[in-house]
């Protein structure tokens, strides 16, 4: 392995390591505040891929506006089935495991009423950034993975920010920490889960444009993307934001690699085999000391 | 004496099926629906009764699949010796998942799934045993002392024989020191070990039956089907499996036959809902979790207590669903 291929190697493992990132923040956040394993997360980010695609047709529009699209389109998704179904659920009082095969039934939906929508054939991304390599020391590399590595960090950080220092982030980690001492200082419980799906679902929107970007929209983009960021969220520690973040990143570089070095077949099963590996040498996930959370 | 009516009933039913509809075509369906019971009925003993979420059955009908259709056309096998043999190595390689099953619930769907996934890869990528994404054409029809099965209507009483066995099997099980065991695991897994229950050999024992039921229904499956192909025993499937136990009723034998028959049929009664078919699946599946806390087990009683005259019977059948949990 050369060391162009190495620095490529990592920059490609960090960004689509990122897009897992953003993905698994969402499902991390979910697991926290409701304890449901969203499998329909994956199908966010689709949705957000869509929506950014859609805007671009009907309007020629800066990449911002396309990513912020994106995150609307995913934000506006998670809210609508968090409001129509999942409360539905928790306010009939049905076991948990019912609520997470039923995540199953709103990915089956959101897969196939976007088939219905924008077609089973794979959509392509305009170019949204110059494809002229970047020279970094001496190695060529392709600005648009080093704008979604700078996108995904940034984005990470401002979710940080967002549950440090603003009252509703605070209020939903309350929520999520212990739902009946938040409800007794007056926080509505109820409205923080729903404020969750909406970050969780604009994380997703995020990811799928930039990971739309990178290959292809498609309606079937989602599931598979959508398990691997949970494999990511436990790798890091299932309930953890850090571990969420890093696992993702890990979960990237790995992939990545054992794609270059092991084989391309198998760098699915590379990715497992570590998985499986960690949660037997450290059930709670790489990042976690000790059980505490961070 | 009142479920055992119904289980006769619903015996009858099954035997009655492929002479009530003739079709060849709807007869393979039912045999495909029965398959889809047996792996809904190992699953059943691992999420129903023992409370461990496991995303990993479609690796090990996999591996049945392919073990049966390999030894019976590349070796010449007779198929009974291969349908055991399926299920032996099925089970064997769950033996794999020992060190994971002390994993709590969420950590072991994960795991169980990467597994699925690993298993899946191998059988895509390794042409030389399982023919890879071209798959294996031509596995033969079973044959059992000379009794060949040829039509459908033979292949479908097969699978019932083995299905029958195998719900027999379970329900025995259940109500055995093992099931008791493993109910009293998936209530509180402290209390248990202090009563000296050991925790990860009942739950590897639990993963080991369920293997090898997954595994000759994955025998089953090649048999019937005569084509394999990676892409039947993805993660997709385990997830379908669950699917199946879940809307046929957590904990209740009977609802995961139920919940297979429904899962398999319902997308053949949608097909004339064209593009819309898998959305209205999506939405049944979601309605379905609403409605009813057992599933359709669970829904069942309620149905029968609005028929005046029922209500005493149902309400015993209440009763019995409550006092099995």
């Amino acid at each position: 392995m050369s060391s162009e291929q190495f620095i490529q190697g990592i920059i490609g493992g960090l960004a689509i390591g990122c897009i897992y990132s953003l993905i698994a923040l969402g499902i991390t956040i979910i697991i926290r505040a409701t304890e449901i394993l969203h499998f329909a997360q994956g199908e966010l980010m689709m949705i957000g891929a869509m929506a950014g695609i859609s805007a671009m047709w009907m309007v020629d529009l800066p990449f911002w506006v396309v990513l912020l699209v994106g995150m609307i389109g995913g934000g506006v998704a998670a809210v609508t089935i968090e409001l129509s179904i999942y409360r539905t659920l928790r306010t009939l009082r049905v076991p948990l495991i019912n609520i997470i095969i039923s995540t199953l039934g709103v990915s089956l939906i959101l897969q196939n009423a976007a088939r219905l929508i924008w077609g089973s054939e794979p959509l392509r991304y305009p170019p949204l950034f110059h494809t002229r390599g970047i020279d970094i020391a001496g190695f060529a590399i392709s600005p648009q993975l080093i704008w979604i590595v700078v996108l995904g960090f940034v984005m990470m950080a401002g979710l940080q920010a967002f549950f440090r220092f603003t009252r509703l982030g605070i209020a939903m980690q309350a929520a999520a920490q212990d739902p009946e001492a938040a409800q007794l200082m007056g926080i509505s419980v109820k409205r923080t889960t729903t404020y969750t799906f909406v970050v969780a679902g604009v994380m997703a929107g995020a990811a799928g444009v930039l990971l739309g970007s990178l290959f292809f929209a498609s309606f079937n983009m989602g599931f598979l993307s959508g398990i691997k960021a949970f494999v990511a969220a436990t790798l890091g520690g299932l309930g953890s934001l850090t571990g969420a973040m890093l696992g993702g990143i890990a979960f990237g570089l790995i992939e990545t690699f054992s794609g270059v070095l092991i084989s391309t077949a198998y760098k699915d099963a590379v990715g497992m085999v570590i998985l499986i590996a960690i949660l037997l040498l450290a059930p709670s996930g790489i990042f976690i000391r000790a059980g505490r959370r961070i | 004496m009142q479920s055992a009516t119904i289980r006769i009933l619903v015996l009858v039913l099954l035997v009655a099926a492929p002479f009530i509809q003739t079709n060849t075509y709807w007869q393979h369906i039912f045999g495909v629906a029965l398959i889809g019971a047996i792996l809904a009925l190992g699953l059943q003993l691992l999420v129903g009764m023992a409370g461990l979420l496991s995303l990993g059955q479609g690796a090990f009908y996999g591996i049945g699949a392919y073990v049966s259709a390999v030894l019976t056309l590349h070796f010449g096998v007779p198929f009974g010796l291969a349908f055991l043999t399926a299920g032996l190595v099925a089970a064997i390689s769950s033996l794999l998942l020992v060190p994971i099953v002390k994993l709590p619930s969420s950590s072991l769907a994960v795991a169980t799934l990467g597994f699925n996934i690993i298993i899946y890869l191998f059988m895509l990528n390794e042409e030389w045993a399982t023919g890879g994404s071209y798959g294996m054409l031509n596995v033969p029809l079973p044959s059992f002392f000379g009794f060949k099965f040829t039509t459908e209507r033979d292949l479908y009483f097969l699978i019932l024989a083995v299905t029958a066995i195998i719900y027999f099997g379970l329900d025995r099980l259940a109500h055995s020191r093992f099931g008791r065991a493993l109910r009293a695991i998936s209530q509180d897994e402290d209390a248990a070990r202090a009563c000296g229950i050991s925790i990860i050999r009942y739950k590897s024992k639990c993963f080991l039956v369920a293997a090898f039921t997954a595994g000759i229904a994955g025998s089953l499956y090649a048999h019937h089907a005569r084509y394999l192909n990676p892409n039947d025993f993805t993660f997709n499937k385990s997830i379908e499996i669950l699917i199946m136990v879940v809307v046929g009723g957590l904990g209740s034998l009977p609802g995961a036959v139920i919940g297979a028959i429904i899962i398999v049929l319902m997308p053949e009664f949608l097909r004339s809902s064209g593009e819309w078919r898998l959305i209205l699946f999506g939405a049944l599946v979601v309605v379905l979790m609403g409605v009813s806390r057992g599933g359709i087990a669970g829904l069942a009683p309620m149905v029968l207590r609005f028929v005046p005259g029922l209500r005493n019977s149902a309400g015993k059948t209440v009763e019995s669903v409550e006092a099995r949990r």
